[in-house]
């Protein structure tokens, strides 16, 4: 029952949404609104997301096994951190005529944090591996990197 | 396979999956080739469950923008608290910004499914179809949010359709999606929220390959990427996140300490039309009185500290002195209660006119301010006057202004 009233309110909600879109919009707007939600999509699941598999498939192959946790981590938050500052990074909005819009040093700020997270990452490898050579870490045997 | 072998050995939980190409034969569904342990309900239903929280605060706080902007609302937007605006529409964009790690993790614990076979059977084919559609749908519509209010906030327009309209339809149709979306996968979410975060019980059944980090660390660094982002873009509206905002759109300099959204020059504002020529006229319908800058100066001031606070996010504190609105109505005997319509020198780009709904016009802190932080306004700032009242949106706050018509 619940689930029916929730997603029956869903649908509607949805149903006003694609009202709005299609009733206040030019056919011109409705056509870029249509190419940019598709675009999306397509931008995620066959660009980005084989991107990622590609990704850590080299990393599984490249990577010594204590390497690969902190790696992983940096890659998720240096990766998804990134994604998120691509309207900052390309700058694209950036105007002569206003110097209080985007007046950050970007890309310093980007290297900044992609080394803090490497390095971070590179110290929690040490640890891990240094874990692995005492054969301390749950009583694993010690193993070559 | 050889790396593989040397480290299973080992068998320690952080080996690396195997993903599509390593695992099966050709003849192997996609959707079973993606073995991670990781790529689970498990991890799905709890980052699905912020991310939720996040569209949904996201949501509520664009209503309230969008009703804020309303020219003649049917309840008239509250003048208080001061900050109101400021803190709700900096929640806004925090929590769409908050949501790219969310919506990116997210969509990597599922996207086996996206090459999930589908039934034979005609009806059960017809309803895979619209759930997958409904799917389809609820992707687009978040990444479309996310993409397009990223952009609008370095004021980047890539595309066609007006930003506001779309932002806003879309809007209904993400947060519908994701009602449906919650309510038909209910009992998964339940189950996997009810036990513990390494539970096998919802796995897919080939998901058996331990990742290269456990699940808790795969959250944590997701729920750490989601705290970054806040902090990383913060600054344009948190002062004291300034130097740790890397990618915030703005410092919060500028000219007298604040930020400028459209300049003079990008609104066709010259400096001849802000001169010695400028008049501001004051209107209720036949009755009308015109006043140099020195005579708005001659009035009694009023200074007030408020912000500003644009629909992008950014926010900017500022102390205003000027004439209040009110005491420019009592000039032409408005009534109280009138709404004002505000109009701008301003030749080029959107709202060059704004409508003071009543209990803002007679607000004593809505003023016709003429100077910013001790000096005469800079013409980025709207000299020779602009108007600034308490708790409203910053485009709302016209600048150039050069007419105001009492509306009733």
């Amino acid at each position: 029952m619940t689930r029916l009233v929730v997603g029956g309110a869903g649908v509607l909600l949805a149903a006003y949404g694609g009202w709005l879109l299609l009733t206040r919009s030019s056919l011109g707007d409705l056509v870029s609104t249509a190419l940019w939600l598709a675009g999306g999509v397509v931008a995620h699941d066959l660009l980005l997301a084989p991107l990622v598999i590609a990704a850590a498939w080299l990393g599984s192959r490249l990577l010594p096994s204590w390497a690969r946790g902190p790696a992983v981590v940096a890659g998720l938050v240096l990766g998804t951190l990134t994604v998120m500052a691509i309207p900052v990074l390309g700058g694209w909005g950036r105007r002569a005529d206003n110097p209080t819009l985007l007046d950050r040093d970007y890309w310093a700020g980007w290297g900044g944090l992609a080394a803090l997270v490497v390095v971070a990452a590179v110290a929690a490898a040490l640890v891990v591996r240094s874990r692995e050579r005492t054969g301390g870490d749950r009583g694993k045997r010690p193993r070559r990197g | 396979m050889s790396a593989h072998d040397t480290d299973r050995e080992s068998a320690r939980p952080t080996e690396q999956s195997a993903e599509p190409g390593t695992a099966g034969g050709a003849g192997t569904p996609l959707e079973d080739r993606f073995t991670s342990r990781l790529r689970s309900a498990a991890v799905a239903a709890r980052v699905g469950m912020w991310l939720g929280i996040c569209f949904g605060i996201a949501f509520l706080t664009g209503l309230i923008s969008h009703y804020a902007q309303l020219p003649d609302p049917s309840v008239p937007f509250p003048t208080g608290p001061v900050w109101g605006y400021r803190v709700s529409q900096a929640v806004h964009v925090a929590a769409g910004t908050a949501a790219v790690p969310l919506l990116l993790v997210k969509l990597w614990s599922v996207y086996p499914k996206l090459f999930e076979r589908p039934p034979r059977i005609p009806r059960a084919l017809v309803m895979t179809a619209l759930l997958r559609g409904s799917i389809g749908v609820l992707v687009a519509a978040a990444i479309f949010q996310l993409a397009s209010g990223l952009a609008n906030v370095t004021q980047w327009y890539p595309w066609d359709f007006s930003f506001r309209r779309t932002h806003y339809a879309v809007a209904w149709v993400a947060i519908g999606a994701l009602l449906l979306h919650v309510a038909v996968k209910l009992p998964v979410i339940r189950g996997a929220l009810g036990s513990p975060v390494d539970d096998t019980g919802l796995d897919r059944p080939n998901a058996t390959a331990p990742g290269p980090v456990s699940r808790r660390t795969l959250l944590r660094g997701t729920w750490g990427a989601a705290a970054g982002a806040v902090l990383l873009t913060a600054g344009a509206s948190v002062p004291l996140l300034r130097k740790v905002s890397i990618f915030a759109v703005r410092t919060g300099e500028g000219p007298q300490g604040v930020p400028i959204n459209r300049t003079a020059s990008a609104a066709g504002v010259t400096a001849e039309a802000v001169g010695d020529g400028y008049r501001l006229e004051v209107v209720r319908g036949e009755r009308s009185i015109t006043l140099t800058r020195a005579e708005l100066a001659a009035l009694e001031q009023r200074t007030r500290t408020l912000p500003i606070a644009c629909v992008e996010g950014w926010s900017a504190s500022g102390t205003w002195t000027g004439v209040p609105v009110r005491t420019l109505l009592d000039l032409v005997q408005a009534p109280r209660g009138a709404g004002v319509r505000v109009e701008s020198l301003q030749t080029r780009g959107a709202s060059s006119s704004s409508v003071l709904p009543g209990n803002f016009a007679d607000h004593p802190d809505t003023l016709l301010a003429l100077g910013l932080n001790g000096e005469p306004l800079d013409i980025d700032h709207g000299f020779p006057a602009r108007i600034i009242a308490p708790n409203r949106p910053g485009v709302l706050q016209t600048k150039w202004v050069t007419r105001m018509e009492v509306l009733a």
